[in-house]
C-alpha cells in the first residue's frame, strides 16, 4: 500500500504539482531559517528573558486545539453511526495527524537544545511524570498521533484491501481518542493555567476556553477543506455533512463568546493588579500597543462570523459559509495564539514591560512548519480519498499490469 | 463496556499516582527550620580561613561572641602619648609643633551633642571616655557609638547591621563601627554605581 | 491468497558479497572514521545494490504476488546483514569511542576532544549519577577546558553539608544602589558578557509609593543614593517549594538537601517553562553562546554553578555554591560595602540569619503564591 500510495501521491493534475512545489518552496526556506537559528542559537528570534515564548508556543498551542477538534468527526462516525460524517472523518484524522506533527515540529523548533530532546526518553532520560505537565503533554500528545495513525490506517488499509474495517478492532480506539482529545487540549492548556507566577494564565476558565475555540477552529478548517476537496477530486461529501459540521462550529463559537466575556468582565470590572496583562492586550500598557491591532481585529472578526453562523439561511449558504469559517480560523488564531502567550509574559514578575517582536527567521521557521503541514495533510488526504474512492486499490500484479499496457 | 471500565479505572489510576507534594514533609519553611532545627549540632564548615590575614580579637556583647578586627594596630597615629604629652591647650597654641590632624571637623550631631572632648580624654589621649568618664580601649570604640545609637548596637549585635567578614560559618567574624564609618564624619558621601543594570533589556523595550 | 509465500523476500544479492574488512561497524559517517579500509568495498557495494535492486524489484513483481502493505512493511525478513547492521546502530556509544580511537589520521588532541565530547553528550543527569561518574565528568570537563584554551580550571562537586539550610536576608534601608553586587555577581559567575547577563536586578523605588515594581526603576544612571528613593535587590530566591522544579519536563533543575535550587546544565533541553515558572524573574537563559573574555574567566568552579554554560540552557544565582559549600559568603554578600546582605545557616541558632529573622520585621515577595522563598527583606 505504501508503494501504491507513493505513486499515487507523486501523480496528479497540474494545480496539484503548483500546490506542491510552492510548499515545498516555503519548507525549504523554513529550513534555511531554522539552521541559522540552530547555529546562532534562539537570539536569532524575537524572544528575550522577558518574553521567553512566542510564535512557535503560540501556533503549538492553537494546532493542538485543531488537532483535538478532529475528534468532533470521529464521535458522531464511529460512536453514534452517523453515517453522513463517514466521508469526512477520515479527512479529519488527516488534517489531526498534520497538525499533530506541525505541534511537535513547533515544539522541536523552540527548543533550546534539540540535540539533547532524548534527555524526556524515560528510560534512558529522565522524564518529570507525574509533577510537570510538559511531561504529561508529551504523552498525550503522541499518544494521541499514535491513534490517529494506526485508526485511519487500519481503516484505509482494510478498504484498500476492499473489505470492510472491523468494528470491533476501531470502536474501542475511536472511543479512546474521543476522550483522549479532549485530554490532550485540556493538558495543554493546564501547561499554562498551572502556572501561578502568570496571572493573565493562571484562571480556572483557560481549560474549558481552549475547548470551546478548539472545536470552533478546527471544524472550521475542516470545513473550508473539504470545500476545496469537492472543487478538486470526485470525493463526494454531502451537504448535509457540511452542514453538520457547520452546526458544531456555530456552537462551539458561540460557547467560546460566552466565556470571552466572562474572561473581559473578570478583568475589567473590578481591575486588579494582576489585570495588568489584559490591559496590555486591548488598550496597551504605557505606550506599548503592538498587540492592539491584532487583538481588535480578532475578537469583531469572532463576534461577526458567530453571529452570521447563527442564522439558519446564512449558514446554509456556501459563500457565507465558507468566508466565515475563514474569518472565524484566523480570529481564533491570533486570540488564542500569539494573544495568549505573549501577554501572559507582559507585564514581567517585576513589572517591566517589554514587548515581543517576531524576527524574519522565526517568521520564516513558522511558515515552513506551515507548509510542512500542509504538505503532509495534502499527501494524507490524497491517498484516503483515493482509496475511498476505490480509485486505490490492492491488485493484483497482472492487472496492473495490463491497466499500464 | 469492559473498555470503559478499564479506561475509568486507568483514569482513577492516573490520578492516585500523581500526587504532587513529592516532599510533602513540612507545611511551610518555618515548620521545616523548626523541625530540622531541634537535630543541629554544628556543621563541619569553618569560615576562618577567609578572615585571611586581617588580626581580630573575640568580644562578647550581648549574649553574642565574635570577632572583630582589631584596630590600635590600624590607626597611623597610635600610640596618641607619643606626641601628647603636653596638655591640649599648649599644643595647640605652639606654632613650631608637628602637624598630624588637625583638620579633623565634628561633623557628628550637632555643637550641643558632641565635640571632641565628648569621645576624647584630653588627659589619657591612649584611651576613648564614655559619658560617664570611664576609660574605653580604642579597640572597643563600639562601646561609645552605642551610648547614643543604640537600635544600630542592637542590630549589630545579632548581625543585622554592619558588614560581616570571611564566611557564613563559624567563626563569626563582623567589622565595627568604625572599620566603615569615620567617627569624626560618618555619613556616607553619595557617589556613582560600580556598574548599572543590563542595558540590552532595555534595548527590547 | 493462500498460494502466496508466507515472508516476503527482497533477495539483494547479499549473501554473495564477501563482508567487508571494516571492523568500524557503526552506522555513522561523521566524526572522522578514518579507517581507509572501508570506501572502496563500499563503493562496489552501493553499485551492485543499485542495479541488484532493480533486478530484485522486477523479480518480485513476476515471481510473487505482494502481500498486503501491512506486511510489506512489517513482516520483511531480514537477512543477516541487514540483522546485523541495525543491531550495530543500536550500540553507537560505545562505537563512537572505538571510532575515535581507531582514527589514524587525526591528531591525538581532537581524538581526546571528540572523546570527552562523545561521553558528555550521552551522559545521565546529575542527581542520578554516582559518586565515579561525577568525578568522571568533572575530571572531562576541566580537561575539555585544558584542551580547548590551554588553561587550567578548578571544578569541585561538593555535596551538600548535613544540618546546613540556606538562608538569606536582604535590609531593604542599607541598599543605596551602589550595584558592587551585581558586578561582584557577574564576574564570579562567568555570565555572558555579550547579552549583559545578570542575576541580580536593582530596583529603585520612590519613597512613600511602597513596593510598586512596575513603577520602579530598574535602569537608572545617576548618582546614588538619589533624593527620595529606596533601593532594593532582587535574584533567585531559592524557594523551599519551587514552582520551576515542578515544571521541568526532564527533572533539569532540583533543590538540593541544603536548599539551594541548581541546575545541571548539561541536561536542560532548553524550554524554557521554569522561565514561565518562576513568579520571581530568577532564571536566565543563554539565548546565544555565552561568551567571557579569557582573562575575566572565574577559574574556581563547581560543575552545578558557575562553570562555563553553552548556549541553549538555563542558569541561575545559586547563592555562588562553590563558596557557599566551602563556607565562604556569596560574592554579593562579600561585596556589599553596606553590608546590606546577610547569608548564613537556617538551622544554625546562632546564626545572623536566624537573628534576623528573629528580631527583625521580616517579610518576603509574593508570598500568597505559597513558593517559601528562602530570602526575606527587611528594614532598620
Amino acid at each position: 500500500m505504501v508503494k501504491d500510495s507513493l505513486g499515487y501521491i507523486t501523480h496528479g493534475s497540474k494545480t496539484y504539482h503548483i500546490w506542491m512545489i510552492f510548499l515545498t518552496a516555503i519548507m525549504l526556506i523554513g529550513m534555511y531559517c531554522y539552521s541559522i537559528q540552530l547555529e546562532e542559537g534562539l537570539s536569532a528570534t524575537g524572544m528575550t528573558d522577558r518574553v521567553s515564548w512566542g510564535l512557535y508556543i503560540s501556533n503549538f498551542t492553537f494546532l493542538v486545539g485543531v488537532a483535538a477538534a478532529a475528534v468532533m468527526l470521529v464521535m458522531p462516525t464511529y460512536v453514534l453511526n452517523d453515517i453522513d460524517f463517514k466521508h469526512a472523518v477520515l479527512i479529519g484524522e488527516g488534517l489531526a495527524v498534520a497538525a499533530l506533527l506541525m505541534c511537535l515540529a513547533f515544539v522541536v523548533a523552540d527548543m533550546g537544545g534539540p540535540s539533547v530532546l532524548w534527555h524526556m526518553i524515560p528510560g534512558i532520560g529522565v522524564f518529570n511524570f507525574p509533577n510537570s505537565m510538559l511531561a504529561w503533554d508529551v504523552i498525550v500528545l503522541n499518544g494521541y498521533l499514535f491513534i490517529n495513525i494506526t485508526i485511519p490506517l487500519y481503516i484505509l488499509f482494510r478498504h484498500y484491501q476492499g473489505k470492510e474495517a472491523k468494528r470491533s478492532v476501531y470502536i474501542p480506539g475511536s472511543i479512546l481518542s474521543v476522550l483522549w482529545a479532549v485530554g490532550i487540549h485540556l493538558v495543554t492548556a493546564f501547561l499554562y493555567e498551572g502556572l501561578q507566577a502568570r496571572p493573565f494564565w493562571n484562571n480556572a476558565l483557560l481549560g474549558p476556553r481552549f475547548l470551546a475555540s478548539a472545536f470552533a477552529a478546527g471544524p472550521a478548517l475542516i470545513i473550508l477543506v473539504l470545500a476545496v476537496i469537492r472543487k478538486f477530486t470526485e470525493f463526494n461529501i454531502e451537504q448535509k455533512t457540511i452542514n453538520k459540521i457547520a452546526m458544531i462550529v456555530v456552537v462551539a463559537a458561540q460557547i467560546n463568546l460566552i466565556m470571552l466575556v466572562s474572561e473581559l468582565f473578570k478583568e475589567f470590572y473590578a481591575p486588579t493588579h494582576h489585570s495588568e496583562s489584559a490591559y496590555y492586550l486591548f488598550f496597551g500598557l504605557e505606550g506599548k500597543t503592538a498587540l492592539l491591532p491584532w487583538i481588535w481585529t480578532a475578537i469583531p472578526l469572532n463576534v461577526l462570523a458567530t453571529v452570521l453562523l447563527t442564522f439558519h439561511k446564512l449558514r446554509r449558504n456556501p459563500k457565507v459559509l465558507y468566508f466565515c469559517c475563514f474569518i472565524l480560523f484566523v480570529a481564533i488564531w491570533i486570540e488564542k495564539g500569539f494573544g495568549l502567550i505573549v501577554p501572559g509574559f507582559i507585564p514581567g514578575p517585576y513589572g517591566t514591560i517589554a514587548e515581543y517582536r517576531p524576527t524574519g527567521v522565526e517568521i520564516g521557521v513558522t511558515l515552513g512548519i506551515w507548509a510542512m503541514g500542509a504538505f503532509i495533510f495534502t499527501m494524507l488526504a490524497k491517498t484516503s480519498i483515493g482509496i475511498e474512492l476505490g480509485k486505490l486499490r490492492y491488485r493484483k500484479k497482472e492487472k496492473l499490469a495490463s491497466k499500464a499496457a | 463496556m469492559t473498555e470503559l471500565r478499564i479506561l475509568l479505572g486507568f483514569a482513577i489510576f492516573l490520578c492516585l499516582c500523581s500526587c504532587k507534594h513529592t516532599e510533602g514533609e513540612y507545611h511551610s519553611l518555618n515548620d521545616k527550620i523548626e523541625e530540622e532545627g531541634k537535630k543541629y549540632h554544628g556543621t563541619n564548615i569553618s569560615s576562618e580561613t577567609y578572615i585571611g590575614d586581617i588580626e581580630t580579637l573575640e568580644i562578647t556583647e550581648g549574649g553574642h561572641t565574635f570577632l572583630i578586627p582589631e584596630r590600635k594596630g590600624q590607626l597611623k597615629s597610635y600610640a596618641c602619648t607619643e606626641c601628647h604629652s603636653k596638655p591640649l591647650s599648649e599644643m595647640q597654641n605652639n606654632a613650631n609643633a608637628q602637624r598630624a590632624h588637625w583638620d579633623i571637623k565634628v561633623v557628628h550631631a550637632d555643637e550641643n551633642a558632641m565635640n571632641c572632648a565628648t569621645c576624647h580624654n584630653g588627659n589619657a589621649m591612649d584611651h576613648l571616655k564614655s559619658l560617664t568618664g570611664n576609660a574605653v580601649d580604642f579597640n572597643r570604640s563600639y562601646k561609645l557609638c552605642s551610648q547614643c545609637h543604640t537600635t544600630q548596637f542592637e542590630d549589630w549585635k545579632g548581625g543585622a547591621h554592619g558588614k560581616n567578614i570571611g564566611g557564613w560559618s563559624e567563626p563569626r567574624a563582623a567589622m565595627t563601627c568604625v572599620n566603615c564609618h569615620n567617627p569624626h564624619q560618618p555619613q556616607i558621601e553619595s557617589k556613582w554605581p560600580v556598574q548599572f543594570n543590563t542595558q540590552k533589556v532595555k534595548e527590547r523595550e | 491468497m493462500s498460494e502466496k509465500k508466507k515472508w516476503f523476500t527482497l533477495d539483494l544479492g547479499f549473501n554473495k558479497k564477501v563482508p567487508t574488512a571494516s571492523s568500524c561497524g557503526c552506522g555513522k559517517t561523521s566524526g572522522g572514521c578514518g579507517s581507509h579500509e572501508a570506501p572502496s568495498p563500499s563503493k562496489n557495494e552501493h553499485a551492485m545494490t543499485a542495479e541488484e535492486f532493480d533486478k530484485a524489484v522486477e523479480g518480485t513483481m513476476v515471481d510473487e504476488t505482494r502481500k498486503d502493505g501491512f506486511q510489506q512493511v512489517f513482516d520483511v525478513k531480514m537477512d543477516r546483514r541487514t540483522a546485523f547492521r541495525k543491531l550495530t546502530a543500536s550500540l553507537l556509544v560505545g562505537a563512537g569511542a572505538v571510532q575515535t580511537s581507531c582514527s589514524v589520521i587525526a591528531g591525538e588532541e581532537s581524538k581526546e576532544k571528540a572523546q570527552i565530547d562523545w561521553e558528555e553528550q550521552f551522559k545521565g543527569n546529575y542527581k542520578l549519577m554516582t559518586q565515579e561518574e561525577r568525578d568522571a565528568t568533572v575530571d572531562r570537563l576541566v580537561r575539555s577546558y585544558q584542551l580547548r584554551k590551554k588553561e587550567n580550571i578548578k571544578m569541585s562537586a561538593t555535596d551538600a553539608s548535613k544540618n546546613v539550610l540556606f538562608g538569606y536576608a536582604f535590609n531593604i534601608s542599607k541598599c543605596q544602589g551602589y550595584m558592587d553586587c551585581v558586578s561582584a555577581c557577574v564576574e564570579e559567575n562567568n555570565q555572558d558578557r555579550n547579552s549583559q547577563m545578570q542575576y541580580i536586578r536593582i530596583h529603585e523605588m520612590k519613597d512613600g509609593e511602597g513596593f510598586k515594581f512596575n513603577e520602579a526603576d530598574d535602569n537608572y544612571y545617576h548618582e546614588v543614593p538619589a533624593e527620595g528613593h529606596f533601593y532594593m535587590g532582587t535574584q533567585c530566591f531559592h524557594c523551599d517549594d519551587p514552582p520551576c522544579v515542578d515544571v521541568c519536563p526532564v527533572q533539569a533543575t532540583w533543590r538540593e538537601e541544603d536548599g539551594l535550587v541548581v541546575i545541571d546544565y548539561d541536561w536542560c533541553i532548553g524550554c524554557r517553562y521554569c522561565m514561565a515558572a518562576c513568579p520571581y524573574d530568577g532564571r536566565r537563559f543563554n539565548w546565544s553562546k555565552p561568551e567571557v573574555p579569557e582573562e575575566e574567566v572565574n577559574k574556581n568552579q563547581h560543575y552545578l554553578g558557575n562553570r562555563m554554560r553553552k548556549k541553549g540552557v538555563m542558569e541561575k544565582c545559586t547563592f555562588c555554591i562553590q563558596r557557599s559549600r566551602a563556607g565562604k559568603d556569596p560574592a554579593c554578600v562579600e561585596a556589599c560595602p553596606t553590608g546590606a546582605r546577610i547569608f548564613g545557616n537556617l538551622l544554625d541558632p546562632d546564626s545572623t540569619i536566624r537573628w534576623v529573622l528573629a528580631n527583625k520585621k521580616v517579610f518576603r515577595l509574593k508570598e500568597d503564591l505559597g513558593t517559601e522563598p528562602k530570602f526575606w527583606y527587611f528594614m532598620d
